[in-house]
């Protein structure tokens, strides 16, 4: 199963429309998206707004492979979870968010492993294509916690 | 947030965030869910800001960390003028070529102004004391 996502804000039609697509040219494979606020409402693929936090972990611990906008909260789950990730950064100019900032992360995500960054939608395709085959997950030395010199520092403002 | 949790160990601690959903992740905390904006929706911010003041008013928090966007900021705002809690900024570790909107307009309501990026750091700040990743 392929989980594609938007994240939890804001809609970005851009990526479920591609992802339509590509579910009506690949009939065999299972898709789900989390469209979000988006007005397309998918024809090929299953599709729901919003998934509760755990049932969103549970769908991709399931799947082979996450398809999902540039956004911090994705990555941390696909690493989390140890799955490659395809990312189509959101862009201001298509008021797909308030700023350009997913194109820095995704410039700085992209040479980690198991991310597979798709610069535009035409570039989804060969993303996936490239995910499904290079079989690298992302954040194989996951923690699931800030490292231990940033906590100390945070809990130090905090009780003094 | 969640990366940083042992940090607020044995604290007690609230928990606001845009989504309710996420109260499930931080059970046995007390959580509220507030309106999510953006600097493009006026009315909903007038209705975040009602929250916010009524969520500090009966919390009264010493300290308010937030790890950004605009309902942050807004918070931080809010507790610095309404409460003089101390505030902690820590813009998104996303913002990796320049501090983000929210976190530079939240810089004069906090105590501690963090980025994530040590490229960032600048002698009037932001100061940069690690990354959650």
């Amino acid at each position: 199963m392929i989980f594609v996502t938007v994240g939890s804000m804001m809609a970005f039609d851009r990526l479920i429309i591609s992802m339509d697509k590509w579910a009506r040219a690949h009939a065999d494979t299972d898709v789900l998206a989390q469209i979000g606020e988006g007005t397309y409402r998918p024809n090929h693929m299953r599709w729901t707004r919003m998934l509760a936090p755990s049932k969103f972990q549970e769908v991709v611990h399931d799947a082979a492979l996450m398809v999902a906008h540039a956004g911090m909260g994705s990555y941390f789950v696909a690493a989390e979870m140890h799955k490659p990730i395809v990312m189509l950064p959101r862009l201001a100019a298509n008021r797909e968010h308030t700023t350009d900032h997913q194109l820095h992360t995704i410039k700085w995500l992209r040479d980690r492993p198991g991310v597979y960054a798709a610069m535009r939608d035409a570039e989804l395709d060969s993303a996936i294509d490239k995910a499904m085959a290079g079989g690298r997950i992302a954040g194989p030395d996951f923690m699931n916690f800030a490292p231990e010199p940033f906590l100390r520092r945070v809990r130090h403002f905090l009780v003094t | 947030m969640r990366r940083l949790l042992p940090a607020f160990d044995g604290l007690e601690v609230v928990f606001v965030s845009v989504h309710s959903a996420y109260a499930e992740q931080v059970s046995g905390n007390r959580f509220y869910a507030v309106r999510d904006v953006t600097r493009w929706d006026r009315i909903g911010l007038a209705i975040l800001v009602a929250q916010l003041t009524l969520i500090l008013l009966r919390e009264r928090p010493r300290v308010v960390v937030t790890t950004g966007s605009a309902p942050g900021m807004i918070s931080l705002a809010l507790a610095k003028c309404l409460l003089r809690s101390k505030t902690m900024w820590i813009d998104s570790i996303a913002n990796c070529e320049q501090v983000s909107l929210s976190g530079m307009r939240a810089k004069r309501f906090c105590d501690v102004w963090l980025t994530q990026w040590p490229h960032l750091q600048r002698t009037d700040g932001p100061e940069c004391w690690g990354a959650v990743l």
